[in-house]
C-alpha cells in the first residue's frame, strides 16, 4: 500500500510509522505484524452506527508475551505512535476488535492465550489476555476440575481479562465480574511491569487470594481506562455446588417489571438467590426462540404492542421472563425453593422448571449461562433485525420497581420514535441493575444507521438527564458517555493520564481520556 | 502462526494434558475449530447451515476474515491461517447435517 492512501497514527509521518512497524518486526516477527488493508479487515468489522473508516487501524501487531509488549512500548514511545490493545476482541455492539481513534495500532493480545495456574484447593485461575472462556471451560473439563467461572453471553469467543477490564457481567453468584477478579499484571506506558495488590511482592503466594495489598489499591484504575496493558489476571472460580436448580419465572404484563423487581430484590440482597438475575422482556427472548421479526411486522418502523401480545401467546412466552438459579446442596435448595415458588405465587408468575424448560432454545441457553458453560446462543438476537447493526444502551438503574419502569417506559419511547423495538433486560447486581438494551438496525441500510446514532445519542442524554449513567459504552460514544460524569472526574482522569503515559500512547481516547 | 504452548500448571488437582487438549490454546485441526468456534452458530439454530452446501474454500476463508453482517471477523491470532484452510476444506467437503 502506498503512503499516500494508508491510514496513520494522528501526527505520525509515513517515515517514522514505517521505521517503528520495522522495528516492532523485529520484536514479534514479521508474520505477527499486518500493515496492509486486506489483512487488517477482521480488526475493522464493527457493528456500531458509525463509518468503519473511523475505527479503521494503521497495523496490528500480535505479542506473544509480555517481554515483546514491553519492547513494543519502548518503540511506541519512541515514534508517538498510539496502541490499541485487544484481548480476544469480541466486544461485539461495543466496538469489537477495532481502536477506539482511527489509525491506531491494535495491539493484539489473542496469542497469549496461558493458563498460567489454576489452584484447585482455592479455587483460583492466573490466565492471559487471549484466554477464551472456551478454552478455560474445556480446560477445567479435560482435568476433571468441578470449578465454575461466570462469563457473559458470548462467551465461547471471548474471555475473562477483556471483559472484566471493561467491566462486563455474567450471569452466575460471581456475574460481578471486576469484583471477582484478584490481582493483575500490567504493562505500563514506559514499559515498567506492575503487578498489583500482593503481586507486587516477591515471592508472595498471595496474589490470587487477597486483592488488597497494602497502600492504595490501583486494580480499579485498570479497569475502562487506558493506564496500562494488562497481560494477567488472576480469578475466582466457583466450586460447582452439589445442586444446581435454574428457573425461570414468566410474567404477562409489561408494568408487572415493578412488583418483579420489588418481591426479587431482597432474595438476592440476602443471597437466597445467589446470581446475578436476568429480566428478559419479550423481545430479548423471541429472537432467541428464534422468532421471525418478518412473520410479525411489515414495513418500517417500531414493533406495535400487539405484535408482541401476539408473539407472547404464540410462543409462550412472557412480557417478562426472570432467570435465576439456587446454588447449594439438595437441603438448602429444597427450603429455598419454597420461598421462590411462594414469591411467583404472590406476584402472578409462571414458573419453567429445567425439566419443564426442555427443548426451549432460548431458556436452554440461559441456563448454561447460569452455570458458566460458554455458548453463544444470545447471537440470536442479530437476526431479529438482521444487517449487522448493534450498538449496547447500558443504564445502571436502581433496584427497584419504580425506576425500572421508568427506564424501561423511556428507553421504549426514544427507540419508538427512530423505528426501533425495545430489545431489552435487566441483569440484577445486588443493589443495582444493568438495564441493558440491544439497539438492533440494519447497517447496510444508512437511514437506519443514522438513525441508530441518533436514537443512541438521544438515550445517552435524556437518561443522563435524569441522573441515569452508563455501565459501560461502545467505542462511538466514549467521549459523550464520559462527558456525563462531569468535568471534575475527568480532570483527574486527565491528569493521571499525564502522570502514567505522559506520550498519550496508550488507546488516546479509551473512555473518554486523552492528553 | 501456530503457537506450541504447553502453558498450564495445575496445583493440587488434575493431571498435565498434552498440547491436543483444548485448554491448552492451541487448535489440533479444523474439526477442532469447527467444533469450538463455528458450530456454536452454525449448528445451533443461530447462523445459517454450512455444512452439506459445497461453499468454496475460498469464500469461507474471506467472510471468516471479513466478517458478515453479524457474523463477527476472526483474526489470525484466533485461527491461524493453516488452521482456517482446514475448517474451510472441511465445512466444503461435508456431507448435510442429519438434523435440521
Amino acid at each position: 500500500m502506498s503512503s499516500n492512501n494508508r491510514v496513520l497514527p494522528k501526527g505520525v509521518t509515513a517515515g517514522d510509522f514505517d521505521k517503528a512497524m520495522q522495528e516492532i518486526r523485529a520484536i514479534v516477527g514479521a508474520e505477527y505484524v499486518l500493515v496492509d488493508e486486506e489483512p487488517l479487515a477482521p480488526y475493522n468489522k464493527i457493528m456500531v452506527p458509525v463509518a468503519d473508516a473511523q475505527h479503521a487501524p494503521s497495523a496490528a501487531v500480535m505479542p506473544d508475551g509480555v517481554e515483546q509488549v514491553r519492547k513494543i512500548m519502548k518503540v511506541a514511545n519512541t515514534y508517538r505512535v498510539p496502541v490499541y490493545p485487544i484481548s480476544t476482541g469480541k466486544n461485539i455492539g461495543y466496538g469489537s476488535a477495532a481502536p477506539v481513534e482511527r489509525g491506531q495500532i491494535v495491539l493484539d493480545l489473542r496469542r497469549m492465550n496461558r493458563i498460567i495456574e489454576v489452584d484447585a484447593e482455592l479455587c483460583t485461575a492466573l490466565v492471559e489476555p487471549g484466554v477464551t472462556y472456551q478454552q478455560l471451560y474445556d480446560y477445567l473439563q479435560e482435568h476433571n476440575l468441578p470449578l465454575w467461572f461466570s462469563c457473559p453471553a458470548p462467551s465461547a469467543i471471548a474471555g475473562p481479562v477483556g471483559n472484566m477490564v471493561d467491566r462486563g457481567v455474567g450471569y452466575t453468584p460471581y456475574g460481578e465480574h471486576f469484583m471477582f477478579s484478584c490481582g493483575m499484571e500490567v504493562v505500563l506506558a514506559d514499559g515498567e511491569v506492575l503487578r498489583t495488590g500482593m503481586g507486587a511482592m516477591e515471592n508472595s503466594n498471595t496474589w490470587q487470594v487477597f486483592k488488597w495489598g497494602y497502600g492504595p489499591t490501583l486494580d480499579g484504575i485498570f479497569t475502562q481506562s487506558n493506564y496500562g496493558i494488562v497481560t494477567k489476571m488472576g480469578m475466582w472460580l466457583m466450586p460447582a455446588p452439589p445442586d444446581f436448580r435454574p428457573f425461570c419465572i414468566q410474567y404477562p404484563n409489561e408494568t408487572d417489571i415493578t412488583k418483579i423487581v420489588d418481591a426479587l430484590r431482597p432474595l438476592r440482597i440476602a443471597m437466597v438467590i445467589p446470581n446475578a438475575v436476568v429480566i428478559a422482556h419479550t423481545l430479548w427472548e423471541a429472537p432467541c426462540t428464534p422468532v421471525k421479526r418478518s412473520d410479525y411486522v411489515t414495513g418500517q418502523g417500531a414493533i406495535s404492542d400487539d405484535a408482541v401480545l401476539k408473539i407472547q401467546a404464540d410462543h409462550g412466552i412472557g412480557a417478562w421472563n426472570v432467570y435465576a438459579g439456587l446454588y447449594g446442596t439438595k437441603e438448602t435448595n429444597d427450603a429455598n425453593w419454597k420461598i421462590i415458588e411462594a414469591v411467583a405465587a404472590a406476584t402472578g408468575g409462571k414458573i419453567i422448571t429445567e425439566e419443564a424448560s426442555r427443548g426451549s432454545q432460548a431458556l436452554q441457553y440461559r441456563f448454561d449461562l447460569m452455570k458458566g458453560k460458554p455458548n453463544l446462543g444470545e447471537f440470536g438476537l442479530y437476526n431479529w433485525r438482521g444487517g449487522g447493526g448493534s450498538i449496547w444502551f447500558a443504564p445502571v438503574s436502581q433496584a427497584k420497581g419504580s425506576e425500572t419502569l421508568k427506564q424501561m417506559k423511556m428507553a421504549k419511547e426514544i427507540l419508538g420514535k427512530y423505528g426501533f423495538d425495545y430489545v431489552g433486560e435487566f441483569i440484577v447486581g445486588w443493589r443495582d441493575m444493568h438495564h441493558v438494551i440491544d439497539l438492533l438496525y440494519d447497517r447496510s441500510d444508512d437511514t437506519q444507521t443514522k438513525n441508530a446514532y441518533a436514537c443512541y445519542d438521544e438515550l445517552l442524554h435524556t437518561f443522563a438527564k435524569e441522573g441515569y449513567g452508563m455501565y459501560r459504552a461502545s467505542t462511538a460514544f466514549a467521549e459523550k458517555v464520559a462527558a456525563t460524569y462531569g468535568p471534575v472526574k475527568r480532570d483527574v482522569e486527565k491528569r493521571l493520564k499525564q502522570a502514567l503515559d505522559p506520550n498519550n500512547i496508550i488507546a488516546p481516547g479509551r473512555c473518554g481520556i486523552s492528553l | 502462526m501456530r503457537a506450541n504452548r504447553l502453558a498450564c500448571l495445575v496445583i493440587g488437582a488434575g493431571a498435565m494434558l498434552g498440547a491436543a487438549g483444548a485448554g491448552a490454546g492451541q487448535w489440533r485441526d479444523g474439526a477442532q475449530v469447527y467444533e469450538k468456534v463455528c458450530a456454536h452458530c452454525h449448528e445451533a439454530n443461530v447462523g445459517p447451515v454450512l455444512k452439506g452446501r459445497q461453499l468454496p474454500q475460498v469464500y469461507i476463508e474471506r467472510v471468516v476474515r471479513h466478517g458478515n453482517r453479524a457474523m463477527p471477523s476472526f483474526r489470525p491470532s484466533e485461527i491461524d491461517d493453516a488452521a482456517l484452510a482446514e475448517v474451510a476444506q472441511l465445512i466444503g467437503a461435508s456431507a448435510p447435517l442429519t438434523k435440521e
